[in-house]
């Protein structure tokens, strides 16, 4: 007898209210929804040659397979999200059966309850900020006195001198440099978080990731209410306009799934 | 106006890896990408890459503490 190929159930995430899947079902080729005690898993299953524990390891090395099953997990999210608020977990949670689903919701479906009782009528918005330290640097040049000041020292040196001069010119400008950068991240940070429910820092990633020229100097989320979405945009708008000349630019968008603010109180592993 | 806030059709391969693969519930799947796991996508990535240092530098805190934010 020909064994059929084994599945796997794909968790996208988890709602109290019905989730209404008409609208994100062309997205996969299976979705549906498990209810355990008063919540909603989101989910679909999936070839285990594909998303088993081995075979996943094989493609998570492959980026373009990477970026479309990603794409997908928000995108699933993204339209049930429309409707209700959603627990977005993880890219790539997967059980073996339903009733491993339900397990897992039986364990910490009062924490779900509370942590969505807690997202109700807020929204993530992510700001990231990045600088063109070369525009930034010219703006500094002409500004700074001490800066200036050893440019002209530089200037009547003798050749030994002006190499010393030089070193002290660059470090002087790599200060002022960090300098601005700190102070124009954490002073947009601190207004952008006083709009918020919530703020989180994210580590910053590199050009290469961000596919941008300049260097990314503040990766940030915030959960804001709905309320106060139309404050909190305008707000990073004129963040974008207020620095645009020293060389900062500012990038808000949203809402998006509340991945950074839907952590258990007490992190806990499957073996904790 | 500026677009800002405005999402793009297709989620850019930054999203990709600083939400969808790095945050959200982590708990309790049977199988659940770990950490080390993702580092695996950063190793393919790696392939289109030319900077050695990068994997250092995703490690690398953003700010100096003061900055960091506990909440």
């Amino acid at each position: 007898m020909q064994m059929a190929e084994k599945q796997l159930v794909y968790l996208y995430c988890v709602t109290e209210e019905e989730p209404k899947l008409r609208e994100v079902e062309c997205l996969v080729d299976s979705l549906y929804s498990v209810h355990h005690k008063g919540l909603y898993g989101v989910t679909g299953d999936v070839e285990d040659s594909e998303f088993g524990e081995e075979n996943l390891k094989r493609n998570l090395v492959d980026l373009e397979w990477v970026r479309a099953k990603a794409t997908t997990h928000e995108k699933v999210i993204e339209g049930i999200m429309k409707d209700t608020c959603v627990i977005p977990f993880k890219f790539g949670t997967l059980f073996n059966t339903n009733d491993g689903l339900k397990a897992m919701l039986e364990v910490y479906g009062e924490e779900f309850k509370t942590i969505l009782g807690e997202l109700k009528n807020k929204q993530e918005w992510g700001v990231k900020i990045y600088c063109d330290i070369q525009r930034l640097k010219s703006g500094i040049a002409d500004r700074q006195p001490e800066i200036l000041e050893v440019e002209n020292e530089i200037k009547s040196a003798s050749v030994g001198k002006a190499y010393f001069l030089k070193k002290k010119k660059a470090e002087l400008m790599e200060q002022a440099v960090n300098k601005k950068i700190n102070q124009y991240g954490r002073e947009s940070f601190a207004l952008l978080k006083d709009l918020s429910s919530a703020a989180r820092i994210n580590k910053l990633l590199p050009k290469e990731v961000t596919e941008k020229e300049d260097d990314m100097i503040l990766n940030s989320a915030f959960l804001v209410d709905s309320d106060s979405v139309l404050d909190f945009v305008g707000l990073a708008n004129s963040l974008k306009t207020q620095y645009e000349d020293a060389g900062f630019s500012v990038d808000c968008t949203g809402p998006w799934p509340p991945y950074n603010f839907c952590g258990l109180p007490k992190a806990r592993g499957r073996n904790g | 106006m500026d677009n800002i806030g405005v999402k793009s059709g297709d989620v850019t391969l930054l999203e990709v890896l600083d939400r969808v693969l790095d945050k959200g519930v982590i708990i309790a799947g049977d199988i659940v990408i770990s950490v080390a796991d993702v580092d695996l996508i950063y190793l393919g990535l790696k392939v289109l890459l030319s900077s050695v240092e990068t994997m250092e530098r995703l490690r690398g805190a953003p700010f100096p503490s003061p900055m960091q934010e506990a909440t």
